[in-house]
């Protein structure tokens, strides 16, 4: 199913992510599931779609293509993320081929985090391609035409979609980064993790005119620690002092409770300025049903 | 200019290892600016060679190493010098010490030819004798026309050409919060030439054959 298709009926889109592991997923009699597959089903019933990360954060680990395949074959519809890190232009292609081929229809196009973040620090960045150019040369593909113009028999049909981040300063370029995406062929954003709804309403008030459906990201905060971290570590996230105090203190068998209770909050505020919210909860995908249910349904 | 820096003293006596008597050849041209090969770091070569029991034969600083004619033009008249080298160590780039073999071929010799330093890439001086950066990394296909003069392919980590990923925060980069982000600059580059529709043009993917190696320059 192509996640546009519920776009276009006007149903508000809800997604989650799913990291793959650092391992395989080969289920065997003695072990049935694996982690990966357990934290997506947590999810399976009150999501749309499920977001597959490609090498999240530079880090090496099990493909998204193979992630994506596995989810799709317990019934749970993926968005499959690639990014322009490790592959030239002839891989990035011929994966996307490959991804139509076992089944995908949402593809998510980055750039993707640097090498040097993850934990391959010596590996040599690709970014034979950026994130526009992938979006135009896939969108082309689902037209029939490789990007040197070599006809594709039959071709791939790809939903497509692509992320930008409200907190992005000085906004305008972000945003004339975007309009070039959606000329490009992207048809959907999600949004990297935003919490001041002033700053997303800043944001959506200047995309009005751009006709793509949003998604609002959110990465659930688990602790103050970890909003201080994010604060530190993670370049383009802002989590306002308000999270990081109300977090401070909260005895960890009672952070969950927080957590959906500020998320639910905030989503309750920027929903109605939105197409959908995707969920990034970074192993707490037990949370994401209680935040939906408190701030969705 | 091209940059370069020394390698560890260990490094350069296991290279030369088994040859007793050294020749040190500088590069008065990039390694002299960059404090590498330069007459003054050639003199601290050969002590360094000394105290480490080696027995320095001569010493030799081409105009710029990496031009065939100086260096053998630097040559000529030394044939009792060269005749009594066990090897020749060249504190120049890369290009430089590549350069030096060839004369020596050129005159029928074969002699091992080992290098001091690490090339560090295409890199201008920015804060005369203090600091050099790299700003161009000659792809062949130059946008700087379209960039306001900053170039993206070296000075964006990842080399995009449509504009910032999504990592960059307050005008830095995701990969060094200490380094400028290159569209930041671009933008605030464009927007005070008053060029920002610069930025809405669609960039196709380079042509990176352009700058598949080894490559040449017909020069005349």
């Amino acid at each position: 199913m192509k996640i546009t298709e519920l776009f276009a009926k006007k149903t508000f889109v809800l997604t989650s992510e799913v990291g793959p592991v650092k391992g395989c997923v080969r289920e065997t009699e003695a072990s049935p599931s694996s982690p990966f597959l357990d934290e997506a089903n947590l999810v399976k019933s009150c999501v749309h779609a499920v977001n597959v990360t490609d090498n999240q954060s530079a880090v090496m680990r099990l493909g998204s293509l193979a992630g994506s395949v596995k989810l799709k074959e317990r019934g749970i519809e993926p968005i499959y993320q690639i990014t322009c890190r490790d592959r030239n232009r002839i891989a990035l292609q011929s994966e996307l081929l490959t991804a139509c081929s076992l089944g995908i229809d949402n593809v998510l196009i980055l750039t993707g985090d640097h090498t040097t973040l993850g934990d391959h620090v010596s590996a040599k960045p690709v970014f034979d391609l950026d994130s526009v150019q992938l979006l135009k040369i896939a969108n082309g593909m689902n037209n029939g035409r490789d990007m040197m113009g070599n006809q594709l028999t039959p071709p791939p049909q790809f939903a497509m979609g692509a992320v930008v981040n409200p907190n992005s300063n000085p906004l305008e370029l972000q945003l004339i980064k975007m309009e070039k995406k959606i000329k490009a062929g992207a048809e959907f954003f999600q949004t990297q993790a935003v919490y001041d709804p002033k700053v997303f309403e800043t944001f959506i008030k200047q995309t009005e005119g751009f006709g793509v459906p949003v998604q609002v990201g959110l990465v659930l905060i688990k602790s103050a620690k970890m909003a201080k971290f994010m604060n530190e570590k993670i370049s383009g996230i802002t989590v306002p002092d308000s999270w990081v105090k109300r977090l401070e203190g909260v005895p960890a068998g009672k952070a969950k409770d927080v957590c959906v209770e500020m998320t639910s909050e905030f989503l309750r505020e920027v929903a109605p300025m939105c197409q959908g919210v995707h969920f990034m909860p970074l192993g707490w995908s037990d949370v994401v049903p209680r935040i939906i249910e408190s701030a969705i349904k | 200019m091209i940059g370069t820096a020394r390698k560890p003293m260990e490094e350069i006596l296991q290279a030369l290892d088994g040859y007793d008597k050294i020749t040190v050849m500088g590069c008065n041209g990039c390694a002299k600016a960059c404090k590498t090969g330069g007459e003054v770091e050639v003199d601290d070569m050969v002590k360094a060679l000394n105290e480490a029991g080696k027995s320095v034969v001569w010493q030799v600083t081409p105009e710029r190493t990496c031009y065939i004619q100086h260096t053998t033009g630097s040559l000529q008249g030394h044939e009792k010098e060269i005749s009594s080298t066990d090897a020749f160590l060249v504190l120049g780039c890369g290009g430089a010490a590549q350069v030096a073999r060839q004369a020596f071929d050129e005159m029928g010799m074969i002699m091992p030819v080992k290098i001091g330093l690490n090339s560090v890439g295409h890199l201008d001086t920015v804060i005369a004798g203090q600091l050099a950066i790299e700003q161009c990394q000659e792809c062949g296909d130059c946008v700087l026309n379209e960039t306001g003069g900053i170039c993206p392919v070296t000075k964006c980590a990842k080399s995009l050409l449509n504009g910032p990923c999504g990592g960059a925060q307050d005008g830095k980069c995701e990969v060094d919060p200490a380094r400028d982000c290159a569209w930041a600059l671009i933008y605030d580059r464009l927007k005070a030439l008053g060029e920002l529709d610069k930025l809405k043009i669609y960039r196709e993917p380079k042509d990176y054959g352009k700058s598949n190696k080894p490559r040449t320059l017909v020069i005349g």
